[in-house]
């Protein structure tokens, strides 16, 4: 596997274990999310570069409007957990604990 | 003038009177009254004699038949009435026997508010024993056998207000049920398999299956107290002595001994249904003569004097002598009645007391009743030319010169000896020694209706030996050299036997308490029968029953293999589901680990 190709890989991996083993704060796992999103946005827009297809470069402009999306939801959660819990730590989401 | 149609004509006379005192008092509204009922049966009695004076001077035996039921095309049960040598010698002495006990009666139970009801209860045992030995189908001594069975029931619980009457009256129905069932299977095997109920068409040249056979021993097992479905004897004393007396020594005992001497054509063929008799007599004989040893109640030592004749009759079929076991049936009944009767008398003159222990000196309060007692036990020993001597002495000898188990002979032997040893020891502890009884007992032996019957069986008890092995011809030949030892064998072990008794009884005038040993821990307990299997029986039964039909049937096939075993099974997953379903977002988090993982495993190379 080519050098870029594996760093691209692994910045993925390792956002993804950032969100899997963040504990504490929501924020820290919404912060994963959104390298997740960085991590897999350059290699999508490199990608219509280096094949010459101009037809491909709609892809990652998609993928940005679904990740917007995506963290404006994930802010609005974490706004609505600090004004009920006053924080945004994640042992405050255990409505479905028995 | 016509034998046949006298000796018919009768026959029937004589059950027809008996059934009067049934059919007439509802029809012309009076009532039965204590004496007429005595009367009908004497009357009978006398009609029956005729029928055998014919029979006995002119060798004429017949068969009846009337009005067929027809349950099949081809399996027909007429009313099949066969008079030949054994019902026409049993209806006299049967008639005799009740007569006297029915005039005792009428002293014995003189207080009883339902006496009545008492007579006719008698009257109809009677008419259903005298119904066996006259049938000539299975079917209608199936009817008297039933008939029997229900009869018992109801008199040994005659006095119904005491619980041990009522159990030992359940007792003795279902020890009877069992036989009865054995009774139906062979009914069932002849039915299907030889198309009859007739025993004349049942013989066979070659050997029948051992099936119906043991199902007719096990019959015989069941009503006459053989051993194995003893206990129900010793319990019948709980009713009254003259229903002890006519039904549980003289009459409805040998209903079964009965049965096989009917049935000895099918049963003679196979030699494993004789050995089976032979041995399952002796046993009984021997083990009713051990626990009447240590018995303390003067009617249980008679009860068990009566299981030990049976298995002495049992043993005479299993040798193959239908004709010498009824025999000593005939004269069996003379003296084991006037023995009953005799101790009924003792029993009411000492207001109720039943325990040897607590009589004495009896010979000088009660001469004659003391004197017929003694009769009637020389008679049961087996005296030289008393009424029993006749009957046993032949059976000895014939066992002694037979080709069969050496065991049983032994058995019966010392079961002989026990006879006199146990007959004695009932003599010694009630007529003599010293009076161990109250001061003042209603002693009376005056009332002639109550000693006449007791002189007329003692009549019997003499002669009827004589009388009966004179006048009747032998089918088989008996016995007639052997060694002089082998002649006498019977007469030396009774007399061993009494000089056992006379030695023992010496031991015993000094007033310590004897010591308990194990022996007569056996003797006295009926050797541990009644407690092992009252028990164990009905609990392995009723055991296996409930794990069939309420734990196998209902609750396994229809709650557990339908709805309760589906919501079982749905709960076991939804539990353990439930602990994966914990609600926390740090946990589900963690899961992406996995799609890590899987990523990482599935790039390609």
């Amino acid at each position: 596997m080519s050098p870029l190709h594996f760093s691209f890989y692994s910045a993925f991996t390792f956002s993804c274990l950032g969100l899997a083993f963040h504990r504490t704060h929501l924020i820290s796992a919404l912060l994963c999310l959104e390298s997740m999103m960085l991590s897999m946005f350059i290699p999508l827009s490199m990608w219509p570069l280096e094949n010459q297809t101009p037809s491909f470069t709609l892809v990652p402009i998609l993928m940005l409007a679904f990740s917007a999306c995506e963290a404006g939801a994930g802010l609005a959660t974490l706004v609505a957990s600090t004004r009920t819990h006053g924080s945004d730590h994640l042992h405050n989401l255990n409505l479905l604990q028995c | 003038m016509e034998t046949a149609l006298v000796l018919n004509s009768f026959m029937l006379l004589t059950l027809l009177i008996l059934f009067t005192p049934i059919i007439l008092p509802p029809l012309l509204n009076i009532q039965n009254t204590p004496q007429s009922i005595p009367k009908t049966i004497k009357t009978a009695f006398l009609i029956s004699l005729i029928p055998t004076i014919i029979f006995l001077h002119s060798e004429m035996e017949s068969i009846t038949t009337y009005w067929e039921w027809q349950l099949t095309q081809n399996f027909k049960i007429p009313i099949y009435l066969k008079m030949d040598l054994y019902s026409m010698t049993f209806f006299p002495i049967a008639l005799f026997v009740t007569w006297s006990i029915l005039e005792f009666s009428t002293w014995y139970m003189a207080w009883e508010p339902f006496i009545s009801k008492f007579f006719t209860f008698l009257l109809i045992f009677l008419i259903a024993m005298l119904t066996l030995p006259i049938a000539n189908n299975m079917f209608l001594l199936f009817i008297g056998w039933e008939g029997v069975g229900i009869m018992s029931f109801l008199l040994i619980g005659w006095w119904q207000g005491r619980a041990e009457a009522n159990t030992a009256a359940l007792q003795a129905m279902i020890y009877n049920r069992i036989g009865d069932i054995c009774l139906i299977l062979s009914m069932a095997w002849l039915a299907s398999t030889l198309n009859s109920w007739e025993i004349q068409q049942t013989i066979q040249p070659n050997q029948t299956p051992i099936l119906p056979l043991l199902g007719l021993i096990l019959a015989a097992t069941g009503k006459s107290a053989q051993f194995g479905l003893h206990p129900w004897l010793p319990g019948a004393m709980e009713g009254p002595t003259p229903v002890s007396a006519l039904l549980h020594s003289s009459t409805m005992v040998v209903a079964a001994i009965f049965l096989l001497i009917r049935t000895h054509p099918i049963l003679s063929s196979n030699k494993l249904a004789l050995t089976t008799c032979l041995c399952l007599g002796a046993l009984s004989t021997l083990f009713a003569a051990t626990c009447a040893f240590t018995q303390n109640d003067i009617k249980k030592i008679i009860a068990f004097s009566t299981s030990s004749q049976l298995g002495l009759m049992m043993v005479t079929i299993g040798l193959d002598l239908p004709q010498l076991a009824f025999l000593h049936i005939s004269t069996h009944a003379f003296f084991k009645a006037m023995l009953f009767l005799c101790s009924g008398l003792i029993i009411h003159g000492l207001n109720g007391e039943q325990d040897i222990r607590k009589m004495g000196c009896l010979q000088k309060t009660l001469p004659m009743t003391t004197s017929y007692l003694t009769i009637s036990n020389l008679a049961l020993m087996g005296t030289p030319f008393l009424a029993g001597f006749y009957s046993k002495d032949p059976i000895i000898e014939n066992l002694n010169t037979s080709y069969i188990n050496t065991w049983a002979l032994l058995l019966t032997l010392l079961a002989t000896s026990f006879t006199a040893t146990y007959s004695l020891r009932m003599t010694l502890l009630v007529q003599t020694g010293h009076t161990r009884s109250p001061t003042i007992t209603p002693i009376n032996e005056n009332t002639s209706s109550a000693i006449l019957p007791i002189i007329r069986l003692a009549f019997g008890s003499i002669m009827a030996g004589l009388l009966i092995s004179s006048l009747i011809l032998p089918t088989k030949t008996p016995p007639m050299t052997m060694p002089a030892i082998t002649k006498t064998a019977a007469i030396i072990v009774t007399i061993l036997g009494i000089i056992l008794a006379l030695e023992l009884s010496n031991m015993t005038h000094t007033l310590t308490p004897p010591k308990q040993n194990p022996l007569m821990n056996f003797s006295s307990s009926l050797s541990y029968f009644n407690p092992l299997t009252h028990r164990t029986n009905p609990t392995i039964l009723l055991h296996s029953g409930q794990k069939i039909a309420t734990h196998l049937t209902d609750m396994a096939w229809y709650k557990k293999m339908g709805p309760e075993g589906l919501a079982n099974l749905h709960l076991i997953m939804s539990k353990t589901l439930t602990t994966l379903h914990t609600g926390l977002i740090k946990s589900y988090l963690g899961s992406f680990t996995l799609t890590i993982l899987i990523m990482i495993l599935m790039t390609p190379k």
